[in-house]
């Protein structure tokens, strides 16, 4: 019985497919742009992107972008959320957070749900936050009366 | 039924004792076969669907990385389950990504028989399993037909399958990527060469793309190596085909 061969019915059990597995899944590797890389044309991803060389045309991911001290990138961005501390030059549309480190330079209009800005950081554009939209017609018509209010009291010193 | 492909190494003194031991494992779990011996000329299609057309079921690569290569890259795409038995402690980098143990515990993995359907490469419209390696050489690097990829000088180009791309950072440090087979894209490592000092050239930090195609254009011809095979070529299409081998793996394997 020591000696017995194992038979095949034991051996065999674990005959498994796993199919599942196949089915497509976002990248878990992050696309890395080296520092002595250039990137030219539309350049997207389904994971995270970071760069450290040089991309010329359009980002576009729907997870993290991270632009390192040194990178620069000369297009249009849309991304999940992004750090930035290199260069922007272009618009940038962030779905999420946008964190700008002190070495960031952004040449370009910003549309961002959540917006950290590090002392030190430079920005040369338009910033746009869907959550205060409501906010500024208030007081947009606050605005106008007290033009209106300042208008008139200067029309009684004139008269 | 099973058939066994050796690879010549395996006839070398130093192995026979692992051999014998593998073959003795084999009989104990009843999954013993025929054994057919490969040498560098031989090509393993023909022989892959001959022994299909006679009833084998499941083939087994027993050898290192170059003879997983050098079967698979011919083989793939036939109606079988491949199997692989690493041996020897050199030249086996795939065996730990499928999370099959060297030598004689490999038949553990054979028995269970846990079957993975997995991608492989395709370049130039033949199939690569393990690596493509492109030698430092002014090229650059076009992918899914969307952006293009350049350096200032050469460039060297790994594209990872199934073997794990190695690179130091410096001299000290030792950086390991490991392969995801199955994650439904292939990985391209590109490392450009910057001149440090009159002669010397200096490798940069690599960069990571995964992609499903990719074109390498070089200025002139460029030495590729694929599966061990070395080739030079003016252009290179890398495609991704999915779900192509059907294969026995570990428990243990990195995907």
């Amino acid at each position: 019985m020591i000696f017995q061969k194992p038979s095949k019915q034991n051996v065999e059990v674990e005959e498994i497919y796993t199919e599942e597995t196949i089915q497509e899944t976002e990248d878990n590797i992050d696309t890395v742009v080296g520092p002595s890389v250039n990137v030219e044309g539309d350049f997207s991803s389904e994971g995270n992107i970071i760069v450290k060389g040089t991309v010329t045309g359009s980002v576009h991911t729907s997870r993290v972008l991270s632009v390192e001290p040194g990178a620069k990138i000369i297009a249009n961005v849309r991304a999940g959320s992004a750090l930035i501390a290199g260069e922007v030059r272009g618009n940038m549309k962030i779905k999420d957070s946008l964190e700008l480190s002190a070495t960031a330079r952004i040449l370009g209009d910003i549309e961002v749900k959540t917006l950290s800005v590090e002392p030190g950081a430079v920005v040369f554009g338009k910033i746009t936050m869907p959550g205060i939209e409501g906010v500024e017609v208030k007081s947009g018509r606050r605005s106008r009366k007290t033009e209106e209010v300042a208008g008139s009291q200067n029309e009684e010193y004139l008269g | 039924m099973y058939v066994y492909l050796y690879d010549s190494f395996l006839e070398q003194r130093k192995y026979t004792s692992i051999i014998k031991a593998i073959e003795n494992r084999l009989t104990d779990y009843g999954i013993s076969g025929k054994i057919l011996r490969l040498n560098n000329f031989i090509d393993a299609k023909p022989i892959i669907d001959d022994e299909i057309r006679r009833g084998a079921k499941n083939i087994v690569i027993v050898g290192n990385d170059k003879t997983f290569g050098l079967v698979l890259s011919r083989g793939a795409g036939s109606d079988c389950v491949f199997g692989f038995l690493p041996i020897g402690t050199e030249n086996n980098t795939v065996a730990p990504v499928l999370g099959i143990p060297i030598n004689e515990e490999g038949v553990e993995v054979l028995a269970k028989r846990k079957k993975e359907k997995m991608d492989i490469g395709l370049v130039n419209n033949r199939f690569f399993v393990s690596q493509l390696h492109v030698m430092a050489s002014k090229v650059q690097v076009i992918y899914d037909r969307k952006f293009k990829v350049t350096a200032v000088d050469k460039m060297e180009v790994v594209v990872c399958n199934f073997q794990p791309f190695y690179w130091k950072k410096d001299k000290k440090d030792k950086e390991i990527q490991v392969v995801h087979p199955q994650d439904g894209k292939l990985e391209a490592f590109l490392r450009p060469l910057t001149k440090s000092g009159w002669f010397g050239y200096k490798y940069e930090e690599p960069s990571i793309f995964p992609f499903e195609e990719m074109e390498i254009i070089g200025e002139n011809a460029f030495l590729v190596e694929t599966d061990g095979r070395q080739t030079k070529e003016i252009s290179l299409k890398l495609k991704l085909a999915k779900s192509k081998i059907e294969m026995i793996v570990g428990k243990n394997r990195m995907f």
